[in-house]
């Protein structure tokens, strides 16, 4: 998607940053935004699992910029 | 220190002392954790005489880092595993194989599934390079059998560039992902054997890679054909399982004993297979209420709603179910599962004399 020209960013846990790392630069995108979420993720409860995706989005935005867009 | 050698390869000067250069590839990660031959100018040629492929064709690109395997680069690793030059040939298909995309390398590669890669062996080449098919054929001792695997992972690691705790994530791994790789018992055999079974002349020799999760072992007595295979589809079932949560390719290595209580009932190789597949059939409610969310995740269109009374097949259809006959005497069978997200891949092993 990066590569067609659309924001992209991918979400990945704090287990796998560095496969994700490296295969982003594998295929050519070193700089592919990456949110980072705790691992593991599948025993939190659903509290849990909604502050940390609140906290992902806030990283999202803050990664590719579109706060600005958001706002305007 | 190091220079550019012929494309793509780098040319490492180094002490001739095989502890100094087994230290280099330690520190470099370029190695399995077992010693390696040292690829020197003079063995790579040496390996290189045994293809009819140019050095620098790109046979695949591995993942999950993408490199590219050329034939080069293969004969390097092939090296390094200690193969034989006449095995190059059966490493060569078997890494154009790994890199098929229903095989799902880069699944595999990155996983924390332990997945090792089963590299099964057809036709003549077996016998040309000894590849063992029976006693102890998947453990240690033949020397095609040990080399031939290990050179095929050192190039999924060296070229896919996929290192434990890296980008290959699997949590415990296995044994099998130092080697795993046999011959078919053609001989003991009592069907067609695998390589014709999936399309190849008898005659023409193949790899067939496996993505395989373990083995587990069958010791059966059974003489009594229909409950054989009831004792094999009963110790396929198993809820923590990647085949049953996504349906799976399962794989079998049959003992020549069990093939033959199998042949002498009248079983074709696609009736044991829709037997094992009907057999195989585990209630829903066997998984735990996690696994089974993620069932439903990756099988509902294949079997709609999914409740605690639905029967999960291991496998879409019955001829998802593969098995070779392989082994020396005694009563053992071998269920391999797979990967859950991988079909197996077969490659020709072209002629080189």
């Amino acid at each position: 998607m990066a590569k067609r020209g659309s924001t992209a960013v991918v979400v990945c846990s704090s287990a796998f940053t560095t496969l994700g790392r490296a295969q982003a630069s594998a295929l050519g995108n070193p700089t592919l935004p990456i949110a980072v979420i705790p691992h593991p993720f599948g025993n939190r409860t659903g509290q849990e699992v909604r502050q940390i995706a609140e906290q992902c989005l806030r990283d999202i935005v803050a990664l590719t910029g579109a706060g600005a867009a958001i706002e305007s | 220190m190091s220079r550019d050698a012929p494309a793509g390869a780098v040319l490492f000067e180094a002490p001739d002392d095989i502890e100094a250069i087994n230290a280099l590839y330690r520190d470099r990660r370029w190695s399995d954790g077992l010693p390696v031959i040292p690829p020197t100018l003079e063995r790579v040629e040496r390996m290189l005489r045994h293809t009819r492929r140019r050095r620098h064709d790109v046979v695949a690109r591995i993942a999950p880092g993408y490199g590219a395997a050329t034939v080069q680069h293969i004969a390097i690793n092939a090296v390094l595993a200690g193969c034989a030059p006449e095995c190059l040939p059966v490493v060569i298909a078997a890494v154009e194989a790994v890199a098929a995309p229903e095989f799902n390398l880069q699944g595999i590669q990155a996983t924390t599934n332990p997945v090792a890669v089963w590299v099964i062996v057809n036709g003549p080449a077996a016998a040309r390079v000894a590849v063992n098919a029976t006693h102890n054929c998947l453990g240690q001792g033949a020397w095609a059998n040990a080399t031939i695997g290990r050179a095929v992972r050192l190039c999924l690691q060296n070229i896919g560039g996929a290192l434990p705790g890296e980008m290959d994530r699997a949590t415990h791994g296995q044994p099998g992902k130092y080697t795993f790789c046999c011959a078919e018992n053609e001989a003991a055999n009592p069907w067609d054997p695998l390589h014709v079974e999936r399309g190849h002349a008898r005659e023409r020799s193949t790899v067939t890679l496996v993505g395989a999760e373990g083995t587990m072992n069958m010791n059966t007595h059974c003489k009594d054909a229909d409950d054989l295979l009831r004792v094999i589809a009963e110790t396929m079932m198993h809820p923590a399982s990647n085949e049953y949560c996504h349906g799976g390719e399962p794989w079998l290595v049959l003992a020549p004993e069990h093939a033959d209580i199998l042949r002498q009932a009248g079983y074709t190789k696609a009736s044991i297979k829709q037997r094992l597949w009907a057999l195989s059939r585990m209630p829903a409610r066997r998984m735990s209420d996690k696994d089974l969310l993620r069932v439903r995740a990756s099988r509902s269109v294949e079997l709609g709603d999914i409740k605690p009374d639905t029967l999960l097949p291991i496998a879409p259809q019955p001829d998802d179910i593969w098995f070779i006959v392989a082994g020396g005497p005694g009563t053992h069978s071998v269920y391999v599962p797979g990967f859950g997200n991988s079909r197996a891949a077969t490659r020709e092993i072209p002629d080189t004399h």
